[in-house]
């Protein structure tokens, strides 16, 4: 077990490592001049020169990048050159409500991805018409999502905010975060269900997608397990169609959908990044967004080691967490 | 065994089948898997169902369990304690598995649910846990107290099997239905299994419905035998009867083409032509006429149904049973002279070629590392020290149970791995050529016939037209048409496909064909024809014959002489009908005693072939065996091949044989 | 067993399934006919735009149909249909030029990896299993976004993240097919080591690989759309489906078609491709 974990660790160290490698090599193969964005572009070449030396861009490259791994591990990603701050602190300013985003699409994509494999399995009514919309939604650009949801449900109907997380200028901002935790926390229950309505058109913009592809994975191991000789052991031997499911079934058709799940973060990530755009959800998108156009390399590379980093490390997880579950797999 | 089937007392049937039709939907064919069977199974009674692949004999099985797909359509009744198990609500059939019947199937792996404890899956059947450990010893498994936490992948076919029926007879069923329950298992823990079916029956008194292909295992427990073919009854009675006595052409064929210890080895084995219909345009009338001897014009007008020849015993066949078991003595004295056509002699042949070697292993080693959990690699000694010489133009059948090594030393000789140790001298230096068990798999499935044959002569330098005419010989000397060049692999049944394994092998003479199990995957009725060609080709073209098998009566026929391997080592060696009448080796007296035969029923070895993971020292059979005294498990004993008798053929790895 | 599944490719199976499995044949031939229409339109774009893509042509914000514009025209006057057609015809030959490289590279490094097994396919595989573990469209996002716009560092962007899966999936079948006793027999049948690759075990896989390919081609061009939306495809006044909703988004409470047009053509063809993709895996088998 200690064994199984510190493998799956260490793979997670090397893959973290060509990340950084990859973004590393990003930055050199950028057209953007640090030097020239800082200083602009009327600086004297002594400044530039002088600057360069200072940034240690005037040394051999195995050496910046060196540097540039140890920076990192004191989480200094330099600093932005549209907000001129540390890129650390920006991303800490707007990694909660990414964070809370992204977390409640994740969970309804879990919902009506079960949702969807459980009622076409067991042909509940009303299947149909859930698969239909579901998979349809899921051809879908995200954007185009998000933009239908605004007009249908703001715009028409009222009922949803359309920007924004919260409605009120007086949101508690601490101390986790997520605004839906805080309003709680700070006795206001009013704020969290504010924050819940602000949240439920990017999160379904950004579910759909993933809890279909959750829904097919899960929904074709629960066929393909009913179908096995273990399943029609367990019928022979009398038990109720409800135990079985539970006991034979559902229980070793988890793993795919986990796995299905973690890779699924990934396009979730890249899902708030368009998101975020649309909903003026002031998080890590949004600061993406506005980062992409005036070449603020420092940031986007931030940012996609955040992401990265966080992209394998929760597939590491989900990764230990079958191998704990399945008997089977070994080392 | 025999006197004590109860069928025919008035005690009401467990289980009634009344007309059973079934019809299942596979893609958009219908399949007609039963077209209306008829039996019942009385109290107490276990009765064989034997049937070919696709007879519909698990569909059977299914039916009796009310666990049929949804998709069947069904007619006719199959009453369990007068439950219908056809139509009765989901709920009603549910409680009848619960509380009357039992389950056991063929492959015990897959029939494990592998993330569970052995304990707890017993235990969904037995209600308890100590219940669950009352039953896993009551039916054998040692050690059962710490096998309830293991898991299915940790045991051994065998205990995992016997876990299988622990679960099928817990709440004391009237009925088990074992679907195949030996297939899957070595000879030896085959006898094992059977053995304590039976013994069951004895303390519970439980009914079975045993179906399996192959005659002998029925014979060997069964009071009753059904035959199925193509979905119907073709014949059914007491076993004595019916392996004595048949009725039917299809039992007299199947019981013909059956191999047994006892079947002659210098003329051609029987073999039913032609092959089973198929079940999506079954036939109107009776479905063996097609290839049957005794065909008459009345045959294929209507279903025959079953008639009693004799009390208790019933035959679906249109001839009086005079006609038919005369017409079989006349064919049998009719073969007398080798017939026409693609059958031969078997490859065995008495007398000994004197020639030169044709393969030389001296001293072969193979140990494989396989991965055995937590990362670490484990040794597995597959060929532990292998010597064996075959003369050029001779047959030798090396036999054993599965982790004896015996297929790893037919992939050393062909080259396809390297021994660890030792040599290999092929006498020619020529490539040997091989025909693998599972034929259909050996065939490039998008290329066709031709091409796959035709790559064997590519290195010939010849025009197209030469080459297409060699295929054609080819595959006439394996009784093929020329046509079948232009098909792939997926057209052709099991029987053509080990053909033309066999037509691409041959096409170019090897000095040496080594053949892995290339019968096992099929019928019996096809089997004895793909035996009767490899002895045919070997003759006409002079090859030697490696023969790998597990069936000991498969290798008496086909080989000049036998090897019997166990754990990596040859234990005996020696002439074909020496090694299999006067076995020396306690081991290969074990493995004749448990092959499936008629009448005869020695004690079943115990325990479970050794790990070739973890081989016991010195003998390696020791822990089995019944003669084995305390020299045998020394370290440091190497047990050799020694010469016993005249001429010193005859060879044993035995240093107790003079307990013997 | 032991192999990082921290890599293992379910790309093929995050898509969603319109066709259910037993659909006809012919069902599923129209169904991957959708391939040859969305190329057709690609194909004749050009000639049936109405009007200049790029240039002024009418009023500007004119709803769908009014003046004779089938869809209306953008902010300053531009044809909006002839707009979604080139956006169309660059869309799908990004992703025909993406899945094109991707089964070429991945093709290659799956099949020497398959073929050759032992040392190579564990470098090679290890490389490849190190990419799949990292998330594809935010390195595409991060590439193009450092590179520039312009159409060539998107493909390139995206071709980089896209083929490890298909290396993946081709080297898994080769693996699959290399271990039937096919392969041993026709070793013993005398053939090399590359007639093995290229007659016994690579005809294996294409079926696979088309399968693969067709069933991620819904997904690409949804990928590829986000990236046009974040301005990383090619700069304007290029038509391009995902950029035209994204500039127009301020359009969209007063003249809601000229974001949405072009976001429902998107949506038009992954759908597309989404059902083409499973007629092509129908008619091949699901694997």
């Amino acid at each position: 077990m200690i064994q199984l974990v510190s493998k799956r660790l260490g793979a997670m160290a090397v893959i973290i490592l060509v990340l950084t490698a990859v973004v590393f090599a990003l930055q050199k193969a950028s057209p953007f001049d640090p030097v020239h964005s800082m200083l602009g572009p009327s600086a004297s070449r002594e400044a530039v020169a002088q600057q360069r030396h200072a940034l240690g861009l005037d040394q051999p490259l195995p050496s910046q990048y060196w540097h540039y791994l140890t920076a990192l591990l004191h989480a200094d990603l330099g600093m932005s050159y549209r907000t001129r701050h540390p890129i650390t602190a920006d991303l800490a300013t707007f990694l909660p409500a990414t964070a809370e985003l992204a977390l409640f699409a994740l969970v309804l994509a879990l919902v009506l991805g079960t949702a969807l494999a459980v009622a076409t399995t067991l042909r509940w009514r009303g299947a149909g018409v859930l698969r239909f919309v579901l998979v349809a939604g899921a051809s879908t650009p995200a954007f185009l999502l998000a933009i239908g949801g605004i007009l249908i449900f703001y715009q028409l109907l009222g009922w949803l905010p359309a920007t924004g997380r919260t409605s009120f200028t007086d949101a508690p901002t601490g101390p986790t975060g997520l605004l839906t935790l805080d309003g709680l926390l700070a006795g206001r229950p009013e704020v969290t269900l504010d924050a819940m309505g602000h949240l439920v058109l990017p999160g379904l913009a950004l579910a759909i997608g993933p809890a279909v592809s959750i829904g097919r994975v899960l929904r074709s191991s629960l066929v393909g397990n009913r179908r096995t000789d273990y399943v029609r052991t367990a019928m022979a031997k009398g038990l109720s169609e409800g135990s079985v499911l539970r006991k034979h079934v559902v229980r070793n058709s988890l793993g795919p959908a986990l796995s299905m799940t973690g890779l699924q973060i990934g396009l979730m990530f890249a899902g708030v990044l368009v998101i975020e755009n649309v909903f003026s959800w002031p998080g890590i998108g949004q600061y993406t967004s506005l980062s992409i156009p005036v070449g603020d390399f420092p940031a986007i590379a931030g940012v996609t080691l955040l992401l990265g980093a966080g992209f394998v490390a929760i597939n590491t997880i989900v990764d230990i967490l079958q191998a704990v579950a399945d008997p089977r797999i070994d080392v | 065994m025999l006197d004590s089937s109860p069928h025919v007392a008035e005690t009401p049937a467990v289980a009634e089948i009344d007309a059973l039709h079934v019809t299942l939907r596979r893609g958009d064919q219908d399949i007609h898997a039963i077209r209306g069977m008829s039996l019942d199974i009385g109290p107490g009674e276990i009765l064989g169902l034997v049937g070919e692949s696709g007879s519909g004999k698990s569909v059977l099985a299914m039916s009796m369990l009310g666990l049929l797909p949804g998709d069947a359509r069904t007619s006719g009744r199959c009453l369990v304690h007068g439950d219908d198990m056809l139509s009765a609500p989901a709920e009603v059939r549910r409680r009848r598995r619960r509380s009357s019947l039992g389950a056991v199937f063929q492959d015990p792996m897959t029939s494990l649910n592998p993330t569970m404890r052995i304990g707890a899956q017993v235990a969904e059947a037995a209600e308890s846990d100590e219940e669950a450990l009352r039953l896993l010893k009551a039916v054998g498994i040692p050690d059962a107290h710490r096998r309830m936490g293991a898991f299915p992948h940790e045991l051994s076919g065998g205990l995992r099997q016997r876990v299988m029926i622990a679960m099928a007879v817990a709440g004391s069923p009237s009925l088990v239905v074992a679907d195949e329950p030996t297939t899957a298992l070595d000879v030896t823990v085959q006898a094992q299994v059977l053995a304590l079916l039976r013994s069951l029956r004895d303390q519970i008194g439980c009914s079975f419905l045993l179906i399996t292909h192959d005659l002998g295992v029925a014979a060997r427990v069964a009071d009753r035998v059904a035959v199925m073919y193509a979905g119907r009854l073709a014949e059914m009675g007491p076993t004595g009867v019916v392996l004595r006595e048949a009725a039917h052409p299809y039992s007299l064929g199947l019981l013909g083409s059956r191999l047994s210890l006892g079947s002659s080895r210098t003329e051609p084995l029987a073999t039913l032509p032609g092959e089973v219909p198929d079940p999506t345009r079954p036939p109107a009338g009776c479905p063996f006429a097609p290839r049957c001897d005794l065909v008459t014009d009345r045959c294929a007008q209507e279903p025959v149904d079953p008639v009693e020849v004799a009390p208790g015993h019933l035959s679906a066949c249109v001839l009086p049973i005079e006609q038919v078991r005369g017409a079989t003595e006349k064919a049998r004295e009719k073969e007398g002279a080798p017939p026409a056509g693609t059958s031969g002699h078997p490859a065995g042949s008495s007398t000994q070629p004197q020639g030169d070697v044709a393969v030389d292993v001296r001293r072969v080693v193979k140990t494989f590392w396989v991965k055995a959990g937590r990362g670490r690699k484990q040794r597995l000694a597959a060929l532990r020290d292998i010597s064996l010489t075959v003369a050029d133009g001779e047959s030798v059948a090396i036999v054993g149970e599965s982790g004896s090594g015996k297929s790893t030393l037919l992939r050393v000789i062909a080259g396809l791995e390297h021994a660890g140790g030792g040599e290999i001298a092929l006498g020619h230096g020529v490539r040997p050529q091989m025909v693998f068990q599972d034929a259909g798999a050996s065939l490039t499935p998008w290329l066709t016939v031709g091409d796959l044959i035709g790559e064997r002569l590519r290195r010939e330098r010849m025009s197209k037209p030469q080459r297409v005419e060699r295929v054609a010989a080819a595959l006439a000397q394996v009784g093929l048409p020329a046509d079948v060049a232009g098909v792939r692999a997926a057209q052709l049944s099991g029987g053509q496909r080990q053909r033309v394994a066999l037509a691409r092998a041959t096409v170019v003479p090897p000095k040496v064909l080594l053949c892995d199990e290339p019968t096992s995957a099929l019928d019996v009725s096809l089997a004895s024809g793909v035996i009767n060609l490899i002895g045919r080709l070997r003759r006409e073209l002079g090859m030697a014959v490696v023969f790998v098998t597990h069936d000991l009566s498969v290798a008496r026929i086909v080989a000049d002489r036998i090897a019997v391997m166990y754990l990596g080592r040859i234990v005996e060696l020696g002439d074909a009908e020496d090694v299999v009448h006067h076995p020396r080796h306690p081991y290969t007296r074990a493995l004749i005693g448990a092959v499936p035969d008629f009448g005869a029923d020695p004690p079943a070895l115990p325990g479970d072939p050794a790990s070739p993971l973890r081989p016991p020292p010195g003998c390696s059979f020791h822990p089995r065996c019944p003669i084995a005294a305390e020299v045998c498990a020394d370290p440091d004993l190497h047990p050799r091949l020694l010469g016993i008798g005249h001429g010193q053929v005859h060879q044993v790895a035995c240093i107790r044989t003079e307990v013997l | 067993m032991a192999t990082g599944s921290t890599a293992t490719p379910v790309r093929s199976r995050a898509r969603p399934r319109l066709l259910s499995g037993g659909g006809t044949t012919r069902l599923s031939q129209a169904a991957a006919g959708l391939f040859a229409l969305t190329t057709l339109i690609a194909l004749l774009a050009p000639l049936i735009e109405p009007y200049d893509p790029l240039l002024p042509v009418g009023q500007p914000q004119l709803a769908p149909g009014e003046q004779g514009f089938l869809l209306g025209t953008d902010s300053i006057g531009r044809d909006i249909l002839s707009r979604v057609l080139a956006g169309w015809q660059s869309s799908w030959w990004a992703a025909v030029i993406v899945i094109a490289s991707g089964l070429l590279v991945g093709g290659l490094v799956g099949l020497v990896a398959g073929t050759f097994g032992g040392i190579v396919d564990n470098v090679l595989m290890r490389i490849t299993d190190t990419f799949l573990a990292l998330p594809a469209p935010v390195i595409a996002i991060a590439v193009a976004a450092t590179l520039g716009p312009s159409f060539a560092h998107t493909l390139l962007a995206v071709g980089i993240v896209w083929w490890p899966f298909y290396a993946r999936i081709i080297r898994g079948e080769i693996r699959t097919l290399a271990a039937r006793p096919h392969v041993e027999a026709a070793r013993l049948a005398g053939a090399g080591r590359i007639r093995l690759g290229l007659r016994h075990l690579l005809p294996g896989a294409v079926p696979t690989a088309v399968v693969t390919a067709s069933l991620d081609v819904g997904s690409l061009l949804l990928t590829l759309a986000g990236l046009s939306f974040l301005g990383l495809g090619q700069s304007a006044p290029a038509a391009e489906l995902g950029a035209d909703t994204a500039k127009n988004l301020s359009f969209l409470l007063q003249d809601w078609w000229i974001p949405v047009v072009p976001g429902v053509a998107v949506m038009v063809m992954a759908l597309f491709g989404n059902i083409a993709g499973d007629g092509v895996r129908n008619l091949l088998g699901d694997r």
